[in-house]
């Protein structure tokens, strides 16, 4: 059973201001304007090493910081597919 | 057509043509003083008859020029001159590219300019034409203008559409200032005021906007100051803007380095002497 | 959870690293916003605006050569003034695939496309197609 891939755009398509721990995202490809709040941007950042499953983006912020969550696995796709929604993240 | 009227407001300038001469001698009225553009003029606004008979049979104006709403209903003859002011608030918000367009009132003092924005109602208008007969010098009422590249504020000072009952708030004003008496109108009944002679003279001098407010008006609010903060500013200016989205990253760009630099705050007040007091307090410590 | 043998800020003495906590948020959380454009963007796409062929600013009594150009009425070969500004979403099926709009014929289509293509800033019309020119 294969799990899906997700992608993101590469960071230089996209223009980033942080206000008051949120991120504000210009997406150059589609011109809309995001406001992000933890974990999306760094589920982005995670991404932009190249496609990834879900498990393989968990472990990739894993990396990064400590992950503090009572069900990982749903939270992530969760997140996932808000950024999927935004045109931000789509699965190849 | 017709008859024409060429204006120029702060930094931009419409052709306003009109298959009758009522409104344009309305408006030439009103806009007594303003500058006459030189060469071309950016936007045009047209008053015509939907069909032709209503140019005779029970008159009505329809809002045309470089950019229209389709679904916009006609005004009666009579509420001409709204059609024109409304015709070029119209072509600001759907054609203009040069600055990024806030629906907020504007005053400068000593060079530093203040932004009031909010829904319509909330009292910017009537606050920005007030504090521009109380020592501010009045930039704009309906559209805040702000530069791409540098972050100041230009000024846009159309004529100040009030309702009839606001009036009474600016005693001892030249009455010459005033265009007529509108009933019926959508907005109900109006008089528009045009700004002060200081504020026609300086219609070019742009300033640097030094704080950001949401004023609230309301009979039973007790008078307050919020601290509003840049991501909550930048949320609400993006709905106050009718050209953000067209302009793209540079709108991004300019609107994210100005909530970024300014402080914001929500006021409340029941009065326009508290409105005074509360931002005469805020922009002392500005 | 596996080992990490690699902590960065480990202070070296056994003490459990200080990294920066992410907490990923319940599903049912709301993290990413988009911004939607005010009513009046959605409603004043440049499909909306419009273009009167000639510009009022030309005078009356011109009629439109095969070339955009204007001439005299009458002129041979040059088509006459169109009784209602065309919309944005016309200009551009005509310009774009040579499209006519309703009611009119192909040549003066042309003819119509050649002026607009000929608009300078100051015409009326103008803003409207340089915004139907702009990528989006």
């Amino acid at each position: 059973m294969a799990a899906s891939l997700y992608a993101a755009d590469p960071p230089e398509t996209l223009r980033t201001v942080e206000l008051e721990g949120l991120t504000l995202l210009y997406h150059r490809p589609s011109g809309l304007t995001h406001f992000l709040a933890p974990p999306a941007p760094q589920i982005l950042e995670a991404l932009a090493a190249g496609p990834a499953t879900a498990a393989e983006i968990a472990a990739r912020m894993g990396e990064a910081f400590e992950i503090e969550s009572e069900d990982p696995a749903a939270a992530i796709a969760a997140r996932l597919s808000e950024l999927e929604a935004a045109g931000l993240v789509w699965r190849t | 057509m017709r008859h024409i009227l060429r204006l120029q407001v702060g930094p931009v300038s419409f052709r306003i043509g009109s298959q009758w001469r009522g409104p344009v001698e309305q408006l030439r009225r009103l806009y007594a003083g303003y500058p006459e553009p030189e060469g071309l003029c950016d936007f045009t606004v047209r008053l015509e008859a939907e069909r032709f008979w209503r140019r005779w049979l029970r008159p009505s104006v329809a809002i045309r020029g470089d950019y229209v709403l389709p679904d916009a209903a006609p005004l009666p003859l009579a509420q001409g001159l709204l059609a024109a002011e409304m015709g070029m608030n119209l072509q600001m918000a759907l054609g203009q590219k040069r600055f990024l367009l806030l629906h907020a009132a504007s005053v400068e003092k000593g060079g530093r300019a203040l932004l009031m924005t909010g829904h319509s109602g909330a009292g910017k208008s009537t606050l920005g034409a007030l504090l521009g007969e109380r020592g501010w010098r009045f930039m704009g009422d309906e559209f805040a203008l702000l530069d791409l590249d540098d972050g100041r504020l230009h000024p846009f000072p159309r004529a100040v559409s009030l309702k009839n009952e606001s009036l009474g708030l600016f005693d001892g004003m030249d009455p010459a200032r005033l265009g007529p008496v509108l009933t019926g109108t959508p907005k109900g009944t109006i008089r528009h005021l045009r700004p002060n002679p200081e504020a026609v003279a300086r219609m070019t001098e742009p300033a640097r906007p030094v704080l950001i407010l949401f004023p609230r008006f309301g009979r039973d609010l007790e008078p307050a100051i919020r601290e509003v903060g840049a991501a909550e500013a930048f949320m609400r200016l993006t709905q106050a803007s009718t050209n953000y989205v067209a302009l793209g990253e540079r709108g991004f760009d300019a609107l994210t380095r100005f909530v970024g630099a300014l402080p914001s705050r929500a006021i409340d007040y029941a009065d326009t002497g508290q409105a005074e007091a509360l931002v005469d307090e805020l922009w002392r410590a500005a | 959870m596996s080992e990490r043998s690699n902590i960065p800020d480990d202070d070296g003495i056994g003490r459990p690293s200080r990294r920066v906590v992410l907490a990923l948020g319940a599903a049912a959380a709301s993290t990413v916003v988009t911004i939607r454009p005010a009513l009046a963007q959605t409603a004043g796409s440049v499909l909306n605006c419009e273009i009167p062929v000639p510009a009022p600013q030309a005078g009356s009594g011109n009629f439109i050569a095969a070339d955009g150009k204007l001439v005299p009425a009458g002129t041979p070969g040059a088509y006459p003034p169109l009784a209602r500004p065309l919309k944005g979403e016309e200009v551009k099926a005509m310009l774009n695939s040579g499209r006519a709009p309703a009611g009119v014929n192909s040549e003066a289509a042309q003819a119509y496309a050649n002026y607009i293509r000929r608009l300078q800033a100051g015409m009326s019309g103008f803003t409207c197609y340089a915004s139907l020119q702009m990528p989006r």
